[in-house]
């Protein structure tokens, strides 16, 4: 078997030697630390843009928030809104109805006072009418002048018949 | 020397240049050659893939980082934290021997992963490296590593010795395992070779079919031999930290 002839051992011993320290140390000192630069640089990408996603991610949540918050005071405030509209309509509408059933009471007390006041008026009218009239028939038929308070008497007497 | 087609004639060495150095024989031979290729195959390939230094990695690039990152996982498993300082070795010494087993199985290329005098001498190095290691850490505490806690008095006797054995033949077991699967593996390919020649006829493609398949499974194991020898560099050096 020519791996037990010693005749090469030192040679192969020697040339092992030469060519493992070669490739230790320059695998050590050149290859490897280019290798872990590359890994250690795309792990820095990777937290790097993990971090900035997270962040955003935190941002977006709270521009989602404040959206909502203001969705929220606007709806507070939009009720707030109708609901004293709603109150001052309804203020207004009674004061205008109350003030409308004032104006119309009076315009009814003063309808009803003229009435009665013509009402009076024509009254008055009728019984110096008869008063006249009476006299002047009276005057014709038989030469008797009569006061005004005489027949006047006579009407009062007579009111109840009339009415 | 083997006869001329004798399966175990691709093991012979034959010197390229004959070189001599302080009256030692250090010839550079197809041994030397094959290891000199290895060398450039990962130097090159390790620095020229990653020569971008791109964060979206090309595909060679990919392989370079898995590679990297195989080995920093077997550390981190085995050894935990205490290993990163070995990484640069154990990745050294697992590419050296994944190439130089994939070298091998290019035809006519020597393999140099199938000399035991090669696979002890690494063996060695871990060996030597782990036990030195052990007692930086632990100073002469060190020997309680072959004390095995919680076994009967009267067994120690019996059980050091053996502890001690073990660990003194780690380092047979690990160069001659990777050893003996390079030659067997090898010689198993040039036998039947060997039939496809011998055999009349068409019938010589049925050992040409079985060298196919064959070639596949020396391929994983060169892989596997690898890793194994990573993997068991990694745990001594993780025993070297963690008595029992």
């Amino acid at each position: 078997m020519p791996q037990l002839n010693p005749e090469f051992f030192v040679s192969q011993l020697f040339w092992l030697a030469v060519f493992f320290t070669f490739l230790f140390v320059f695998l050590w000192r050149v290859s490897l630390p280019r290798i872990a630069t590359v890994l250690e640089k795309r792990q820095n990408k990777i937290d790097e843009n993990l971090s900035s996603a997270k962040e955003l991610q935190e941002q977006a949540m709270e521009i989602e928030k404040k959206i909502n918050d203001q969705i929220n005071k606007a709806k507070l405030e939009t009720d707030e809104k109708i609901k004293e509209t709603i109150n001052a309509l309804q203020e207004d509408v009674s004061s205008q109805l109350s003030s409308l059933d004032k104006d119309l009471e009076k315009k009814v007390s003063d309808a009803e006072k003229e009435i009665l006041k013509s009402k009076d008026d024509q009254m008055k009218n009728i019984n110096n009418e008869i008063i006249n009239i009476t006299k002047l028939t009276v005057g014709k038929i038989t030469d008797i002048e009569l006061s005004d308070n005489k027949i006047n008497k006579v009407i009062e007497t007579h009111k109840g018949n009339f009415n | 020397m083997a006869a001329k087609d004798s399966p175990l004639k691709q093991f012979e060495i034959d010197p390229i240049s004959n070189i001599e150095l302080g009256g030692y024989d250090i010839s550079f031979t197809n041994s030397s050659f094959a290891m000199l290729i290895t060398v450039l195959v990962i130097t090159l390939f390790l620095t020229l893939t990653v020569n971008t230094r791109s964060i979206i990695p090309s595909r060679m690039q990919l392989i370079s980082e898995l590679m990297y990152n195989f080995i920093a996982q077997l550390l981190s498993d085995t050894v935990g934290d205490n290993g990163k300082r070995y990484f640069p070795f154990v990745f050294s010494l697992f590419m050296f021997v994944l190439i130089g087993n994939m070298v091998g199985m290019i035809p006519y290329q020597f393999t140099f992963t199938s000399h035991i005098i090669v696979t002890f001498a690494l063996a060695a190095v871990v060996f030597i490296g782990v036990t030195i290691l052990g007692f930086i850490n632990h100073g002469i505490k060190f020997f309680t590593f072959f004390y095995i806690p919680g076994v009967p008095f009267y067994m120690h006797p019996l059980l050091i010795p053996i502890e001690v054995i073990s660990y003194l033949s780690r380092p047979i077991s690990l160069s001659v395992r990777l050893f003996a699967n390079m030659l067997a593996g090898h010689t198993l390919l040039k036998v039947f070779a060997g039939f496809v020649v011998s055999m009349p006829f068409f019938t010589g493609v049925f050992p040409l079919a079985f060298i196919v398949a064959l070639t596949g499974l020396e391929i994983l194991i060169a892989f596997l031999q690898a890793y194994v020898f990573a993997i068991l560099t990694c745990l001594y050096i993780n025993d070297a930290y963690h008595l029992h």
